[in-house]
């Protein structure tokens, strides 16, 4: 019976899956569409940086240090009269790098332990959580030391060394909200379905539950550009003079009592990302749930 | 979403405003009789306060405070008799003919916080702990010429009863209370300075013996020295007192707060707001402070006994090549870094040993005076006409926010004077340190100060083939040969000719480049009066005279 | 409840032994040693410290010697502060750390929490603006800038208190605001969302549907049930804000212990590395534990199977 009803409809109806759904949300989603197109021309100013400035990153007057914003100047220069505005281009190169691929480690990651950990329960549970507390209590300082004396200090130990603790409070979040989900009655009406423990995950835990998930992503963005600059302390990362948003901050840091600007700025520009990966993520929170569907 | 921007930049606005205000707020704030106390900073907490074993600027701090020795630096840095009655000398048969025995006289009234007498068997007590192998005292090597010294310090796996045969070989001893008698391998003539430092300053065998490890902790502290160390806070505060059985003049002070402000900026925010008394100007906002009005009867600037310079390793290519050496020390426009980028404070340095002390020769080194032309004239020399074919050179140095930038200055100088790209590599402090020590770098940054003002602390060590601070595995005969006339000339003016010639074999060999001269960048409050400075000064400036200074309104 | 509570503290023993086991073989593995300076030791002074410190024995023969020493409760001394013993610095650090943690907690749930929840039930107004604003810039200014502005604006400018140090209430303040405003801005978010995402849920749209006040429902459905991602953050926050913060604590040059273990690494003080690393990870095993527990005490439908 349902079927030649279905099948009479077939053709007026178009054909809707939960992601092609949430994709035409999204869209529609002006403010996400802002930061996700905030995103993309920022990767592409730093990728075109050559072409928007006259100024290298590297560009020292030492005779003009530490200048105001001026017309010569955008946004005024550094200790080595660097020009600012070059440097934080430039430097949106390492952030956005190192702040987009840590959360693609951290999630990719993170995301599996906790499903896994809050759906099966148990002794898989107990196990992965006490590997988590293992993890939450590892001497990471240690560790890359080390990385940065045995294997030296490039960008993939870089991405490594941040994503390998950065995953514990995802993995717990996630745990945490499948753990809750999953006793609801649709996740047993599913069940009773047939639906099989990953489909399960995919298609009813997780939309369920990304909302606590996308903060914490939008939140690792400044922080592993932070991480990133306490990094480069070690050694790890990009070598000076090869700007980040991050060491801009500890450099401007030191000087804010000569100039505030150079805190500023880069604390601006990191301020600016994070709220375009906020409407980004609450768009896609949005879209994806399912009881937004139409 | 606008009244979002509205808000942000509302609060950018404030930000600003309140950042620019800031300075620009000084406070004095003083009531009728004016309080005798003193407030610096001491930075990082003292790990070690017993004199023996101290060797950190901020022990040495403390320790200058609670006790005085046998002599001691005035301020020009001309030695002092402080315990000892005179500075021995050949004339006054303090040093014997041979240069092999050194007689201290010392003063009768000389006593310690409790009451007790000073007598030459504290000396004698100290200075054989010193060389104890078993507190591995980082300051004993300063003092191996002393008979016994070196043999006891290294017998690591001896048995009690071969250490005491050892300790009682060690040539100091006390034929009365008031007469020390130093007895040595060679004559060295520096040995009076060192006798002048801190390791060697009395301490109490019977404290020690009652409380061990727990004698530095107030009240068992006891020194002769003019202050009494009445708090300690860990990680927080360290508090003196005049001690109240001092025999030497009365300081003024009635009390000095040693804080522990590790960050720059918090004590700066701390000088402004009146919770401390002089404070060091952050690194890189040397500028804004000078030409700061509000600042101007604050300033305090002093040559300190340090010099910064980048070192090579000699064995790796392309710096086992001299030539390379001086050419790269010529394309450094020292002038720049000290007039740009730190507004002025230091002093550019051609030569090694720094002014304000003897052995500076301010014309040697002026080969390599900043000059571009020379420098590819050398490197073609060399061999490189063309620098492409020089072999990556890559920069070390231990990451702090004023490194970073001299190590970028310099990475900026090699590529517009030289089109030689560097690679920088910043490495945190301990692995640093092991890297250089272990010869695992091609080119680092590198500092030394003077723990006695004298060439004898800046040549043979660091410039010795084999020696043990010797990083740069530079070896030439003829300096050590030089070297080791000089250690031992009794005939001072020709001892200072022979290391005048040592530093300049060792300049134009360059297996360092010299870059500044240090000059400490300090606001002291107007209130502080009687400061007096000295090239010799530890973690604080002006610690070494703490007892001339007083508070006024 | 008890054997699930008994089951946990074994493993958490396990997990202390697997992490003391990990940070005393970095330890070693790391160069650079507790002797290692720039004006280089003489090799007979380093040998002597080796073997005061029983640095000469092998590997395995110092590990055991470490566990020896904690079945004794006996935590190591420091090399570098003249053999105090771990055990005494960190009783006397602690608390500091604590009592400052505690505040900054205390005042990030109750900010954030409050800020998250008014935000979600009032979205898109200015409330959400203000909650995400401030939660922006919270997360965008790192620790170090927001003290030293907290400093200037507070000390320098107004002399409402003291730049740092530890002793008086007054200077509690400064120091557990800068602590409390990335918590506070986190749990704002976290808070938020899983409101909305609560708010959304068929049985609040029944509550509302039965006639029931604004209030009840908020207290009776809402509150209850958006907790779980907060409470899953706030354990490792709290863990992480009583074990201290190197940045607020250096800043403020409080005399805790939220810089010892970053200290202890860059001096390489093995003692201190050591008793430092065991006494986090027992905070925040403990922490992990009751925020289990509290799961099932907010929400009882989660069990443990």
């Amino acid at each position: 019976m349902a079927t030649t009803v279905n099948a009479a409809n077939a053709s007026s109806r178009p054909h809707h899956t939960l992601w092609g759904d949430a994709w035409v949300r999204l869209r529609r989603n002006k403010l996400a569409m802002a930061g996700g197109i905030f995103i993309i021309i920022l990767a592409l100013a730093a990728i075109f940086a050559p072409l928007i400035t006259p100024y290298g990153f590297a560009r020292q007057d030492l005779t003009a240090i530490l200048q105001n914003p001026s017309s010569k100047h955008w946004l005024g220069t550094d200790g080595l009269g660097r020009d600012v505005f070059a440097r934080l281009l430039y430097g949106a190169r390492t952030s956005l790098a190192v702040g987009i691929f840590t959360q693609v480690i951290v999630l990719g990651i993170g995301l599996p332990i906790g499903a896994i950990a809050g759906y099966a329960g148990g002794r898989v549970d107990n196990v992965l959580m006490r590997f988590v507390d293992v993890m939450y209590s590892f001497p990471d300082i240690l560790l890359i030391i080390l990385i940065k004396a045995i294997l030296g200090g490039g960008i993939y130990q870089l991405f490594f060394a941040i994503g390998l603790v950065a995953w514990v409070d995802i993995a717990r979040l996630v745990r945490g909200q499948m753990m809750s989900v999953k006793s609801r009655d649709f996740v047993a009406a599913a069940r009773a379905m047939g639906g099989m423990g990953p489909y399960i995950t995919e298609r009813h835990l997780l939309p369920n539950s990304l909302g606590p998930i996308i903060v914490s992503v939008t939140f690792n963005v400044p922080r592993a550009i932070f991480t990133e600059a306490a990094l480069s302390f070690i050694g790890i990362g990009v070598r000076p003079p090869t700007p980040s948003w991050g060491s801009m901050i500890s450099d401007g840091y030191a000087v804010i009592f000569a100039s505030w600007y150079q805190v500023f700025f880069p604390a601006l520009a990191i301020a600016l990302l994070m709220i375009a990966f906020t409407f980004l993520g609450d768009g896609l929170r949005d879209a994806l749930d399912p009881k937004l569907r139409h | 979403m606008k009244r979002k921007t509205v808000v942000f930049s509302m609060l950018a606005i404030i930000i600003a405003a309140i950042l620019v205000l800031a300075p620009a707020c000084s406070s004095g704030t003083t009531t009728a009789a004016v309080p005798q106390i003193l407030r610096v900073n001491l930075g990082s907490e003292p790990a070690q306060i017993d004199p023996n074993q101290a060797s950190w600027a901020q022990e040495k701090s403390v320790v200058s405070q609670v006790f005085v020795g046998l002599l001691g630096f005035n301020q020009d840095l001309t030695l002092r008799a402080d315990v000892a009655t005179v500075i021995p000398t050949v004339a006054n048969k303090g040093i014997s003919a041979d240069g092999l025995t050194i007689t201290f006289k010392l003063r009768n009234n000389v006593t310690w916080s409790d009451g007790q007498k000073v007598t030459a068997n504290d000396f004698v007590y100290s200075i054989k702990r010193e060389f104890d192998p078993t507190l591995a005292c980082a300051y004993a090597s300063f003092y191996y010429d002393i008979v016994g010294g070196e043999a006891y310090n290294s017998a690591t796996n001896a048995t009690d009863a071969q250490l005491a045969t050892l300790k009682d070989a060690v040539g100091v001893s006390a034929p009365d209370d008031t007469t020390l008698v130093v007895k040595l391998n060679n004559p060295q003539p520096t040995m009076l300075q060192c006798m002048a430092l801190w390791p060697v300053y009395p301490v109490r065998a019977d404290i020690i013996a009652k409380y061990g490890n727990n004698w530095t902790d107030p009240p068992n502290y006891i020194g002769d020295g003019p202050y009494l160390l009445t708090e300690w806070v860990h990680q927080d505060h360290l508090t003196f007192k005049p001690n109240p059985n001092y025999w030497g003049t009365k300081p003024k002070l009635a009390e000095i707060d040693f804080k522990e402000i590790t960050d720059a900026n918090a004590a700066l925010a701390a000088y402004q707001n009146n919770e401390l008394d002089i404070v060091g100007v952050p690194s890189g906002t040397e500028k804004t402070f000078l030409n700061d009005k509000t600042y101007d009867d604050q300033r305090n600037l002093f040559n300190d006994l340090t010099t910064f310079a980048f070192q090579f390793n000699v064995t790796k290519a392309p710096f086992d090549n001299v030539l390379v050496r001086q050419a790269l020390s010529c394309a450094i426009d020292r002038d720049s870094y000290i007039s740009n980028v730190v507004g002025g404070i230091g002093k550019p340095a051609l030569s090694w040993i720094p002014p304000g002390m003897p052995g500076y020769n301010a014309t040697i080194g002026s080969q390599y005076a900043f000059n571009v032309t020379k420098a590819k004239q050398l490197l073609a020399q060399a061999g490189y006409s063309d620098v492409s074919k020089l072999p990556q050179i890559t920069f070390s140095y231990s990451n702090t926010a004023a490194n970073t930038v001299r190590a970028q200055f310099l990475q900026g100088q090699m590529k517009d004077n030289l089109g030689i790209n560097i690679i920088l590599d910043p490495e945190e402090s301990k692995t640093f340190t092991t890297n250089v020590n272990s010869g695992k770098f091609m080119w680092a940054y590198f500092g030394w100060g003077a723990d006695y003002p004298d060439p004898d602390d800046w040549l043979p060590s660091l410039f010795g083939t084999g020696a043990g601070n010797n990083h740069t595995l530079y070896s030439n005969p003829a300096f050590d040969a030089l070297s080791a006339t000089a250690l031992k000339e009794q005939d001072n003016t020709k001892r200072l000719a022979d290391w005048d010639q040592a530093q300049k074999m060792v300049m134009d060999d360059a297996p360092i480049v010299t870059i500044f001269y240090r000059e400490r960048f300090n606001l002291v409050k107007t209130t502080v009066k009687g400061l007096k400075t000295t090239g010799m000064d530890g973690g604080i400036i002006g610690d070494t005279f703490f007892n001339e200074v007083s508070i006024s309104k | 409840m008890t054997r699930f509570v008994i089951r946990r503290v074994l493993w958490m023993l396990l997990v202390l032994l697997v992490v003391s086991f990990i940070t005393f073989t970095l330890m070693h593995l790391v160069p650079g040693g507790p002797w290692s300076r720039e004006k280089a030791l003489a090799p007979a002074v380093v040998a002597a410290l080796n073997a005061r410190y029983g640095l000469d024995k092998p590997f395995f023969v110092q590990y055991a010697n470490f566990l020896l020493g904690i079945l004794h409760g006996n935590l190591g001394i420091s090399y570098t502060y003249q053999d105090r013993s771990v055990t005494q610095i960190l009783m006397q650090g602690f608390p500091k750390t604590a009592i400052l943690g505690t505040t900054a907690f205390v005042f990030a749930m109750i900010v954030g929490i409050s800020l998250g929840m008014a935000a979600a039930l009032r979205q898109n107004t200015w409330i959400d603006y203000v909650c995400v604003m401030f939660s922006t810039i919270f997360a965008s200014v790192p620790g170090f800038v927001l003290g030293i502005l907290l400093m200037i604006v507070f000390s320098v400018v107004l002399h409402w208190f003291p730049t740092g140090g530890w002793g008086s209430p007054s200077q509690i303040v400064m120091p557990a605001i800068a602590l409390a405003a990335l918590p506070a801005a986190f749990i704002a978010r976290i808070t938020r969302a899983s409101t909305l995402e609560t708010m959304r849920q068929d049985y609040v749209r029944t509550a509302r549907s039965k006639g029931l006040l604004e209030r009840v429902v908020l207290i009776r459905h809402i509150l209850r049930n958006s907790l779980i991602p907060v409470v899953t953050v706030a354990g490792p926050q709290f863990a992480a804000l009583v074990t201290g913060s190197v940045i607020v604590e250096t800043i403020f040059s409080i005399p805790g212990i939220g810089r010892l273990f970053v200290q202890a690494v860059f001096a390489r003080d093995y003692g201190l590395i050591m008793g430092t690393v065991l006494f986090y990870s027992f905070v925040i095993s403990v922490a992990n534990l009751v925020v289990d527990i509290l799961y099932g005490v907010i929400d009882p439908r989660i069990r443990y199977d």
